[in-house]
């Protein structure tokens, strides 16, 4: 019974399924969104489904340089990775799988989609996934710092002088205080998380490592049909987690009550977040050069972030 | 009971033994390698023996050689102690050991002077279990020189490099300088103390601070540090890291820096009890945290796969220190933890690279690429050997690095200071670069495109790769199992480590502990607040399976890849359908031409971009860095003793103006 | 299950590679122009690609050089099927003003069978804007046949021939894939080779040149 429970959770609500349905919602909104910021009228809001579907239907091209195994399973793994982070992420008081997943769990789970893009860009013998997955990892570094920085700010400021990871903790004792965004001191690393958002999605103008008029996509450069579609997919997955994050970490304060309500506010919120960081950001910058992405994350936003974490430190 | 009490020492024994009959006897190859094999087996087993009771019954054996037993509670004869803390890290040796062993067989075949490695092996493997078992620190010490020269033999023994000496003679020097302040430190205390058992001098020193012990705890305490390759002592341990052969690198990476860290733990922990004053742990966080930072920057830098490989011990030992210098009771568990992970993927990654320079030659990475083809079982080994110090969940590097993390931070917020807090964002942040490193050597050596040299390079003989496939197992084991792990090894080994009463009263007598009121330390209920690695390893596994099945079944629509001569049968027909399907051809309608990789629009050639620039935009941004630590590291043994005298000075110093 | 899905969204999301075989570049920036936003191509779900790999319709301007002819070549075969071909602009379609140089191996047809050819010097945006409206009707219909024959292969060994296509049936008699078994990989070339002459007719019928305007 148990296992059937988790099955669920990690199949349809909140794993692979809700993910898929949400992640297909944001990614249309953002380019539907982007596109009338630029006065277009822009493609459907259901265009990454048809992306999808569509290049699920096609010839899948395996290169003969490629390591089969490995450039095959590479998708995959990044794609059950991602279903499973969002049965860790508490959607408001909904938690499902474990009540003591915490923040640093999430941090390590959020890296194996970026180690699956790397091992599949790898494993296709391009010399194009090569230069793409060394953008990736140096994209990874960068904000990786700024991000833990978040994380420990956000723990420390629910946790006072306790230790307190989980995020559903963090959900409750916002509950009680309000959510996060509404204490001042926290602001700053709220700024930073939606800095760092792009950057783990993977967009403009953080997209050195899949830039596709530079290096052909990078990593993704070989693959084609199904597992191009799931990679796809997986970049749709991971805009609702990282906003899905931000929510649950910055404005878990709100809730309804019921699961149903909770999870369609849930995601009403993301898709704000979305537009706020992904779509708004995307539209108004250019590409970065990796070294100057790397000097911006490890300069203005950690220092942002560390704003926050040195005040909560002082108790404000 | 009486039975048991031998064990320790014969499981020492036999190693000696073994040691001298190989040198008498093992000319023939199968003699030789079964004496190998039959001592360090025996010892293995005998050390399995003791887990019964002392791990799960929780006594303490003790032994005192000859029979010469305290008198008038003094100790004046060589005892043997074995508590939970000892046998853990026993235990650990022995496996690697025999794993190494295992793997010299076929490593090491039709070398020469082979006789000579085996004893010097099972010299080296006798030393470090009886370093583990003993309850005399002058015995501590005789055992490290043991390991020392034996170590300094095996790497010169390397005779395919000719860096091999120098490695040597680095290495020699370098454990000379911790060595002589441990021996050092041990005049000191025998002059103030009079007495060498661990167990007599628990109960005298605590508490008992003059500056004749500060400056032998600080002596020894160095001493340590050096064994265990802290920054800055580590440079010449990397260099012999290199170029010894990969059995032995494995050895002395995963365990025998591990001396120094069961040294450094029985001292601060048992014997002095120093470490519950607040500028010890800042000084071993402090330390441990330079270490792990300048350990990952410069494997980062690295571009021969066994000295990135070297680094990374250097930078993983950084969080074993790290996290045994806070003295919470989770943090040592973390660090203990790390300490058997880090012999386990650290030995398994050790193992792969002597592998590959069994199969190519070579451990250059700028000359390697694309060997995952030839050699998929080593590829997948590696790989769990490199998730695994990542610390990508569900592997062991996880759990122990989750618990550090976790540990430090509660330190953090617990006592309020911000700079423990700082040892967390630095170890989460070496974490994701030690997993850009990994990256590096995947993309490499496995990944990427075949060199044509390598064409017809071999996967390693069956022998080199079950050592590696119980390595691969155990990390896997360790990462979803933690909870059975933790307390079957772990959690006993943190209890002797904090109280050390039964150590006492089972060496010198019941109710010793009490006589000379020993105080004991504080330690915090034990709890694991993590989620549950073995459910969510099932599902995944489940939920993997399937998508493999819908997604690859379903469309079923790849090309498959056959060398050239072979038949394209992509469900789409012959390998490119629009020749037939559109009824034109193209005048290369060349199947080759569709399965090769795109080169816009080139004819695709060679060109594996992997090597050390693969972070370009990384080293980028810190070039003065690189330059600064690339001017240190000048190779010349004369800096690398400088830096460590001087490291000695600052030590001192440390200590004689915030432990008094 | 998804087939219909599949099905629909083969021509609302066709994925562009563009080649540029020799071009003066001004069907290059014609081509640009589509992607703006008095254009915006995006409607239709068209998006500018960059790697041949993730491409549908591949756009070939200029009159394929002697340097450009072997790139492009190679270029094309490694396009998954199903793919279109639009060429943009008279270059390819006739050589334009450089016929007859030593520099030409054209025209495109010669190496590629190209399903739609939008002409012009260069072509207004409006043009290729139909242009790969109708490469993205075709992209759909060839996927149709595709999957008609893989099942003809794979099932009973019929290959059932498009309805719209409007010939006559091949009978199962005529592909050794009938007595194969379902997997029988021997057989899929045989089948594809029977299934020929009508799948071309197929797509034959729908291709248009869409004049300049």
């Amino acid at each position: 019974m148990i296992v059937l429970k988790y099955l669920f959770n990690a199949l349809i609500f909140p794993g692979a399924l809700f993910t898929i349905l949400a992640g297909f919602l944001l990614s249309g909104l953002d380019r539907k969104v982007i596109a009338r910021m630029q006065r277009r009228i822009g493609p459907p809001l259901a265009q990454p489904v048809y992306d999808f579907f569509k290049l699920a239907g096609k010839e899948n091209i395996v290169p003969a340089a490629a390591n089969v195994t490995a450039y095959k399973l590479a998708p995959v793994l990044s794609f059950v990775s991602l279903a499973f982070i969002m049965v860790f992420i508490p959607i408001f008081s909904f938690s499902a799988f474990s009540s003591k997943a915490d923040l640093i769990v999430i941090l390590y789970l959020i890296t194996i989609p970026g180690v699956a893009l790397i091992i599949g860009g790898s494993a296709s013998g391009s010399p194009y996934g090569a230069i793409g997955i060394s953008r990736e990892m140096v994209t990874m570094m960068s904000y990786e710092l700024p991000f833990v920085l978040v994380l420990l700010a956000v723990a420390k400021k629910a946790g006072g002088d306790q230790l307190v990871f989980s995020l559903k903790e963090i959900g409750e004792w916002q509950a009680v205080n309000g959510s996060m965004l509404l204490h001042w001191s926290m602001i700053p690393a709220a700024l930073a998380m939606l800095l760092v958002i792009p950057a783990e999605v993977g967009t403009q103008p953080f997209d050195v490592a899949e830039a596709e008029t530079e290096i052909c996509e990078g990593p993704l450069c070989e693959y084609s049909g199904a597992p191009l579609a799931v990679f796809k997919l997986s970049t749709c997955m991971k805009m609702f987690i990282m906003t899905g994050l931000f929510t649950a970490m910055f404005l878990g304060g709100i809730r309804t009550g019921f699961a149903g309500t909770d999870a369609i506010l849930f995601v009403l919120i993301c898709c704000v977040v979305t537009i706020l960081c992904i779509t708004t950001i995307h539209a108004i910058t250019a590409r970065l050069r990796i070294q100057h992405l790397f000097q911006f994350y490890w300069t203005y936003v950690t220092l942002l972030a560390l704003v926050s974490l040195v005040l909560v430190w002082f108790g404000l | 009971m009486n039975m048991i009490q031998h064990f320790p020492v014969l499981a020492v024994m036999t190693l000696f033994l073994g040691a001298f009959l190989i040198e008498i006897l093992g000319r023939n190859q199968i003699v030789r390698n079964a004496l190998a094999f039959a001592a360090v087996s025996i010892s293995m087993v005998l050390l399995i023996c003791l887990i019964r009771p002392v791990l799960l019954e929780g006594q303490v054996i003790s032994y005192w050689m000859g029979g010469w037993k305290p008198v008038a509670n003094y100790a004046i004869g060589i005892g043997y102690e074995v508590d939970a803390l000892g046998l853990t890290f026993a235990l650990l040796g022995i496996t690697a050991y025999w794993l190494s062993c295992v793997y010299s067989f076929g490593y090491m075949k039709g070398k020469q002077h082979l006789g000579h490695y085996y004893t010097l092996f099972l010299m080296l493997a006798g030393a470090s279990v009886g370093f583990f078992l003993t309850g005399d620190i002058f015995n501590m010490f005789i055992m490290m020189e043991i390991v020392t020269f034996s170590a300094v033999a095996l790497t010169a023994s390397n005779t395919e490099k000719t860096t091999a000496i120098e490695g040597a003679f680095k290495y020699l020097i370098n454990c000379s300088i911790g060595s002589s302040m441990t021996l050092a430190g041990i005049a000191l205390i025998y002059l103030n103390c009079h007495t060498l058992n661990l167990a007599q001098l628990a109960t005298i020193l605590p508490g008992n601070v003059n500056l004749t012990t500060l400056m032998a705890f600080a002596l020894i305490l160095i001493g340590f540090c050096v064994e265990s390759a802290m920054i800055p002592f580590h440079a010449s341990f990397v260099d012999a890291h290199t170029v010894a052969p990969s059995s032995v690198s494995m050895i002395l990476s995963g365990m025998v820096l591990k001396l120094g860290v069961y040294g450094l733990i029985r001292i601060s922990y048992i014997v002095f009890r120093a470490i519950d004053t607040s500028s010890l742990q800042i000084l071993l966080t402090a330390f441990g945290t330079v270490t792990m930072f300048i350990g990952v920057t410069m494997a980062l830098a690295q571009h021969d796969f066994k000295r990135l490989l070297a680094f990374h011990s250097v930078s993983q030992l950084g969080y074993i220190i790290a996290a045994a210098g806070l003295c919470t009771s989770l943090g040592l568990t973390g660090s203990l933890y790390h300490a058997i992970n880090h012999t386990l993927f650290k030995g398994l990654l050790f193992l792969c690279a002597g592998a590959v320079i069994h199969a190519t030659g070579t451990s250059d990475l700028d000359a390697l690429g694309g060997l995952s083809k030839r050699m998929p079982k080593t590829c997948i080994c590696f790989l769990i050997g490199a998730f695994s110090i990542s610390g990508l969940p569900p592997f062991n590097g996880f759990v122990s690095k989750w618990m550090i993390y976790q540990a430090a931070y509660a330190k953090a917020v617990t006592t309020g200071n911000f700079y423990y807090a700082v040892v967390t964002v630095t170890a989460l942040v070496v974490s994701v670069m030690t997993l850009a490193s990994f990256v590096k050597v995947l993309h490499s050596v496995f990944f990427g495109q075949l060199k044509k040299e390598h064409e017809s390079v071999h996967e390693a003989p069956g022998i080199m790769l079950f050592p590696m496939y119980i390595m691969s197992a155990l990390c896997v084991l360790t990462g979803i199992f933690y909870k059975a792990f933790s307390t079957v090894f772990i959690g006993p080994a943190v209890f002797a480590a904090f109280n050390n009463t039964t150590y006492i009263d089972s060496m010198m007598g019941e109710g010793y502990a009490e006589l000379f009121g020993v105080p004991a330390l504080a330690i915090d209920k034990l709890e694991f607040s993590y989620w549950n690695p073995f459910v969510w390893f099932v599902l995944f596994v489940i939920v993997f399976a399937a998508a493999c099945v819908v997604i690859f079944s379903s469309t079923g629509t790849r090309g498959r890849t056959l060398k050239s001569g072979g038949s394209y049968d992509s469900v789409y027909g012959t390998g490119d359908l629009s020749v037939d399907f559109m009824g034109r051809t193209y005048e290369t309608g060349d199947p080759e031409e569709k399965y090769a990789v795109f080169f816009s629009g080139e004819k695709a050639e060679y060109s594996h971009a992997g090597g050390s620039d693969l972070f370009w935009g990384f080293k980028y941004n810190w070039h003065k860095y690189y330059q600064f630590l690339q001017g240190l590291h000048s190779g010349s043994v004369n800096d690398y003793s400088a830096y460590a005298v001087i490291c000695i000075a600052v030590i001192c110093m440390f200590m004689f103006l915030f432990m008094r | 299950m998804f087939e219909n899905l599949i099905k629909k969204s083969a021509m609302k999301s066709p994925w562009l590679f563009h080649i540029n075989a020799g071009s003066c570049n001004g069907c290059d920036i014609e081509i640009v122009a589509v992607t703006t936003t008095l254009y915006d191509a995006e409607r239709f779900g068209f998006k500018l690609v960059g790697s041949p790999r993730h491409a549908d319709i591949v756009v070939v301007s200029g009159p394929v050089t002697m340097q450009s002819k072997e790139r492009l070549i190679r270029t094309l075969a490694q396009v998954p099927e199903p793919k279109c071909v639009v060429s943009i602009g008279s270059c390819p379609q006739s050589g334009n003003v450089f016929k007859g140089s030593y520099a030409i191996d054209g025209p495109l047809e010669k190496y590629v069978h190209v399903d739609v050819a939008v002409a012009g010097c260069a072509p207004k945006p409006q043009a290729i804007m139909e242009g790969l409206y109708e490469a993205a009707q075709i992209l759909e219909e060839k996927r149709e046949m595709i999957r008609k024959a893989k099942k003809g292969v794979k099932g009973s060994g019929v290959i059932e021939v498009p309805a719209a296509a409007g010939t006559a049936q091949v009978s199962a008699a005529a592909a050794p894939a009938s007595t194969a078994a379902p997997e029988s990989t021997e057989a899929a070339p045989e089948a594809f080779a029977a299934a020929e002459p009508a799948a071309a007719a197929a797509v034959e019928s729908t291709e248009k040149e869409v004049a300049s305007k």
